[in-house]
């Protein structure tokens, strides 16, 4: 027995709720506060490593501004009221609004915060107890652009490879990542391999930390990208470096891309991406003829008005290769949320049912028919980008946002300001007041990943538990608790669930790739999916013998210009991304001390060849203006970006890069193009 | 250390309670552990703490500076086996009381120390410049380190490394080093947890060479000294402040 006047001192092992790494650490508790995070030494993962984030990520969980108790609007302002009626008063807005303008003018965002039961039940939600498939999530805005282009490539859209692989590759192929930053554990297996003797290759219109280390570094046109992987293809197939066995055995389509690739010559490549031809060939060269090779890309690649294709295009260079299905050979999307590849595994997606099923193929709606007993809708919803755009016509007329802050991660804020102001309806759960919440009807406190149990699929594929370690402040709940008690007085049946665990059990019934998963089994061992069955080990490498779909295709896709090319208003290409220090929105991360120190203020880096033409000098107040916004921040001035390219980092409310950045989409993604705009800077 | 979720995780066992699996093999820091928990631990009761010797010796160090209350503290002497030894290039393993494991004796030499020290200057400088660019400011080494313990930590302060740089440059180091030099006691966790692989625990165990070689001074003795960089308690400043700055 233990002693009753014993302080409780605990370590809960968890899951990092930031990039989707999913580093393994303990939480320190003492009597249900919070005090520290101990990496775990023991983990496949981590192995007692952290970075920055991960040393805070117990920071932000108990500060003050926490919501804590639900907030309903009352003559403009949000007054605080019982779960009861903020419930009540939510599936009667929910019911009201279907009944008056048909399911689909109804849209639930689910979260890449959130764990994978809560993400089934969001979905579950939405099709199940409002007839919807109007449910997406923000990796609408990260790897959409992965998933429908190596669906059509390989057959399934996630890391071929396991993280540890990155150790013990021969070369290293990153574009459009700055690992270093935003994957800081998988960027140390990288430098791992580089002690080794391993060739780094980084091809990023900035330097990066990781690029300073790199064998060869080299910068192309922001929105060039197709022309140079082209090109690239183009020396492996002229200089005989093309896996014959592989291309004939596994894959299919290679006249295609031949016929494509030929016009991809070292004059044109370097006309279209400033790359010097020696330098590609060099590159092509290292790649090629490497034992084990990877590439990783991250949001770099994803985030154009062409994404699909050029995933599809690095896809041809693995397989043109024969880089891909076995160990440290392959093609690794690096995905930047905690559970957004879980968040996408559980069906937070509008055409997909858990586990890539496709809403619109008979068979599958079916079995989902029978499972939930309840008849499904056939019609693929409404993607996040496309709801915006509805809701700013009239069409949508409502949205419950579970954990997403929209209004400062989608592009072009001021049109989804006005999107959102003519919902009738914006519920939002979350755990701390938003940019979203300030405009929501209904606020719900929920409770975050140190305060419940679950689940997190990291970017490898391992689905991880995340343990409860302190209990949620005030009022707040759980959003799988919350999901639950909606469903219920949406009259559905199927939501009484009493724990994460008999969440996952029926999803496992459902999802074929989570088949063999439970929570007892993932509290002993670390499982990757595919897992069918109970007696099944997980899978570390994907298409090892064939690929998912069968034969790997080749697509035959050609560089195509972005959306919005420099003028002489808008002279420069603007490009977005993140810093090590901050988080996305910044909603956790600066509310960590530590952190926000290290990053406290909204920057533009840009040329110093620019920045002297425009008599701007590091530090001084610039504005940055493009088609639909402009923004004041400090300029940093320096070489290590391209001339005519700034960039800004998208986690500042007081300077959100988003408000410049274009919602042009990716056809068949829907994906923006976060990645380039046309943009221009004054100083002052 | 409890075997627990398929990993060894570090755990305090109240008394009475059934202390489960218990794991001695998995070199968890449990001094830096304990000094994060300590404040919290207000009720004033003993605390046992599996103890190597370079846990014993930052011990020493946190009882000299007061940070820790002697008679709250109970050792339960651990020595380290033969892998461990040769993992932290250890001299000095074995503990003062041993009541779990078998003593084994220690190393005399770090390879790579010697082959640093083989180098000339500039070689070993343009070594340690290579490390130092893997550097992902996360500041496990801090973090991790039982004998780091100020405050207001000078890393910190944005006039001698400045925000946001990735990496933090050489100063960011040999700032550590400087502020290490009393009471390193070699426990080697700032090298186990560097995610950028940096030998730091070879960079400690140079500069403690010079310590011992110069001044005859080695951390973590259980002798009541001061700490050689800071014996200012008692000697007040008054008159000799520097007016210049």
């Amino acid at each position: 027995m233990k002693e009753m006047s014993a302080m409780n001192v605990e370590h809960v092992l968890t899951t990092c709720p930031y990039c989707g790494t999913g580093c393994n650490f303990f939480l320190q508790v003492v009597d249900d506060r919070l005090i520290g995070v101990v990496p775990c030494k023991t983990d496949e993962i981590s192995r007692g490593q952290l970075c920055i984030k991960g040393y805070n990520a117990h920071a932000f969980v108990q500060h003050p501004d926490r919501l804590k108790t639900p907030l309903v609007r009352e003559h403009g302002e949000l007054k605080q009221t019982s779960w009861e009626a903020a419930l009540d008063l939510l599936a009667g807005e929910i019911k009201r609004i279907k009944e008056k303008y048909g399911p689909d003018s109804i849209a639930f965002l689910a979260s890449a915060k959130c764990t994978n039961e809560e993400n089934y039940l969001f979905q579950k939600l939405a099709r199940a107890a409002v007839q919807t498939n109007n449910v997406d999530h923000c990796a609408r805005l990260c790897h959409a652009s992965t998933v429908t282009g190596l669906l059509y490539s390989f057959g399934s859209g996630a890391m071929t490879n396991t993280i540890p692989e990155f150790e013990n590759a021969d070369c290293i192929f990153v574009t459009g990542s700055n690992t270093l930053e935003a994957h800081p554990i998988i960027g140390a297996r990288m430098l791992k391999a580089l002690d080794r003797g391993a060739k780094i290759i980084v091809i990023d219109p900035r330097d990066t930390p990781l690029s300073r280390l790199a064998h060869i570094k080299l910068s192309q046109r922001p929105g060039s990208d197709i022309a140079w992987i082209n090109g690239m293809i183009k020396v492996i197939i002229d200089e005989g470096l093309v896996d014959q066995d592989f291309v004939k055995t596994r894959t299919t389509d290679f006249d295609k891309l031949k016929d494509v690739v030929k016009d991809a010559t070292p004059e044109k490549v370097e006309s279209i991406t400033g790359i010097k031809p020696a330098e590609l060939a060099e590159v092509a060269r290292v790649y090629a003829k490497a034992d084990r090779a990877m590439i990783a890309y991250a949001m770099g690649v994803t985030q154009h008005s062409n994404g699909t294709n050029i995933v599809e295009a690095l896809a041809n260079l693995a397989m043109v290769t024969g880089h891909i299905g076995s160990e440290s050979n392959g093609l690794n999307p690096l995905r930047g949320q905690c559970n957004v590849q879980g968040s996408c595994d559980s069906g937070g997606l509008p055409n997909l049912f858990p586990g890539y099923q496709r809403v619109d193929d008979e068979k599958a709606r079916a079995k989902f028919e029978q499972a939930w007993d309840v008849k499904l809708p056939a019609k693929p919803g409404l993607t996040l980008t496309c709801a915006i755009k509805e809701a700013a016509v009239g069409k949508l007329k409502a949205m419950v946002i579970f954990g997403e802050n929209i209004m400062m991660s989608d592009p072009d804020l001021g049109h989804v300001e006005d999107a959102i102001k003519e919902l009738e309806l914006l519920a939002v759960i979350d755990i701390f007041p938003t940019e979203t919440s300030k405009f929501a009807h209904i606020v719900l406190p929920a409770a975050c990943y140190a305060e419940k149990d679950g689940t997190f699929t990291n970017t490898d594929r391992a689905v991880r538990l995340i343990r409860k370690a302190v209990n949620p402040p005030g009022d707040a709940w759980p959003d799988w608790k919350i999901a639950c008690e909606l469903g219920k007085r949406l009259g559905a049946k199927g939501f009484d669930f009493s724990s994460p665990a008999e969440v996952m059990a029926e999803m496992a019934t459902v999802t074929p790739i989570y088949g063999g998963i439970d929570h007892d089994r993932l509290d002993r061992e670390v499982l990757r999916w595919p897992c069918p069955s109970k007696d099944h080990k997980g899978t570390r490498i994907l298409h090892t013998q064939k690929f998912t779909k069968g034969l790997g295709t080749f697509a035959p896709v050609d560089h195509a210009p972005p959306a919005e090319t420099p003028s002489d208003e808008y002279p420069f290409i603007l490009t977005t991304g993140r810093n090590l220090f901050q988080y996305h929105t910044g909603t956790m991360t600066r509310r960590s001390s530590k952190l926000e120190r290290e990053a406290p203020e909204p920057y533009v880096e840009m040329n110093k060849g620019d920045a002297k033409r425009l008599g701007i000098s590091e530090g001084d107040r610039v504005s940055v203006s493009s088609r639909r916004g402009t923004i004041n921040l400090k300029a940093r001035v320096t070489e290590r970006i391209i001339p005519g390219s700034i960039f800004i980092p998208f986690h500042y409310a007081e300077a959100a890069a988003n408000r410049l950045t274009n919602a042009a989409l990716d056809p068949e993604s829907k994906i923006p193009e976060f990645k380039v705009c046309a943009a221009d800077v004054q100083k002052g | 250390m409890r075997e627990e979720h398929g990993n060894v995780a570090p755990v305090m066992i109240a008394k009475g309670e059934d202390p489960g699996d218990v794991r001695t093999d998995v070199p968890y820091q449990l001094m830096t552990i304990l000094s994060n928990l300590y404040p919290w631990m207000s009720d004033g009761k003993k605390i046992a703490v599996l103890t190597r010797r370079c846990d014993e010796k930052a011990l020493a160090e946190i009882f000299k500076r007061g940070y820790f209350d002697r008679a709250r503290i109970v050792q339960i002497g651990l020595a380290c086996s033969k892998e461990q030894i040769a993992a932290c290039r250890c001299s000095d393993p074995v503990p003062s009381t041993v009541d779990i494991g078998e003593p084994h004796a220690g190393v005399g030499s770090d390879a790579l120390s010697e082959k640093l020290m083989n180098m000339s200057s500039e070689e070993r400088l343009r070594f340690w410049i290579y490390q130092f660019r893997k550097c992902n400011k996360c500041f496990a080494c801090t973090a991790n380190c039982p004998v780091c313990f100020c405050d207001e930590c000078v890393l910190e302060e944005r006039t001698f490394v400045p925000e946001r740089g990735v990496p933090p440059g050489m100063s960011f180091h040999l700032i550590r080093a400087y502020h290490l030099a009393d009471k390193c006691i070699e426990c080697g966790e700032c090298e186990r947890s560097c995610p950028a692989g940096i030998p730091l625990l070879t960079f400690r165990k140079l500069v403690a060479k010079d310590f011992r070689d110069m001044y005859k001074f080695s951390p973590g003795d259980d002798k009541n000294v001061s700490p050689l960089l800071t014996t200012l308690e008692g000697e007040a400043l008054e008159g000799d402040e520097c007016n210049e700055c």
